[in-house]
């Protein structure tokens, strides 16, 4: 029963936030969105954690990399000296 | 004709003057080729998210332009060659743009008035929320 529970808690699923907004534009120049789709240490989440669908999870991955390019945003927190 | 933004950083010690004539400079660049800048954006001194050129910080300007191909890299070599410039980063907005659509910008532009124009269509495939369904597993395993 114990072993059947864990197995079945399933988290809540994420629905793809930009599917179920389309006023919210995937925009490289907006770090302030993109920020919520990278871990503390600058790295992309995966659309497993964040529920976004396939094809807007290919949006904020190409806007990430623009905005680190332009240095937007960090590709990581640990800086060279 | 296409549409192209280009966003660039300009290096932060510069003055009002160098940022005037850097203004001057690209948009020269792209009118002198019959390209027309539709809009020229000068979105203040922000900090960087890691160091350029031994700068934290840098002016970021976001002009927006229609024009052929060749124009772009006449402007980025030009970009590459300007000791001002830390970075630039150009993106293709449309294809085929109808010049008279768009109309050229003032000397001294207040704000950017039409940016949004050139969206992305919104639209979502079935299939997408169709694989959803086998994820969860895959996050419960994890757990």
């Amino acid at each position: 029963m114990a072993y059947r529970r864990r197995r079945r808690s399933f988290p809540r699923r994420k629905v793809c936030r930009f599917c179920a907004d389309s006023n919210v534009k995937i925009d490289y120049k907006d770090p302030k969105l993109l920020k919520y789709f990278i871990t503390e240490r600058g790295k992309i989440i995966p659309r497993r954690i964040s529920g976004n669908c396939a094809r807007h999870q290919r949006e904020i991955t190409m806007a990430i990399k623009r905005a680190r390019h332009i240095a937007l945003m960090p590709y990581t927190t640990i800086q060279p000296h | 004709m296409r549409r192209y933004e280009t966003l660039f950083i300009v290096t932060p010690d510069s003055s009002e003057e160098e940022l005037k004539a850097v203004a001057d400079k690209f948009q020269g660049v792209v009118t002198g080729m019959d390209g027309k800048v539709a809009s020229y954006d000068e979105q203040g001194k922000k900090s960087l998210a890691y160091n350029v050129k031994k700068q934290s910080k840098g002016y970021y300007v976001l002009m927006d332009y229609l024009a052929q191909a060749e124009v772009v890299a006449e402007l980025e070599r030009n970009m590459r060659l300007d000791d001002r410039i830390l970075k630039y980063l150009t993106v293709k907005l449309a294809d085929d743009v109808d010049p008279a659509s768009v109309e050229a910008v003032k000397p001294k532009p207040k704000k950017e008035a039409e940016k949004t124009e050139v969206a992305e269509e919104e639209a979502q495939s079935p299939e997408a929320q169709e694989s959803e369904e086998e994820e969860t597993e895959e996050e419960t395993e994890e757990e």
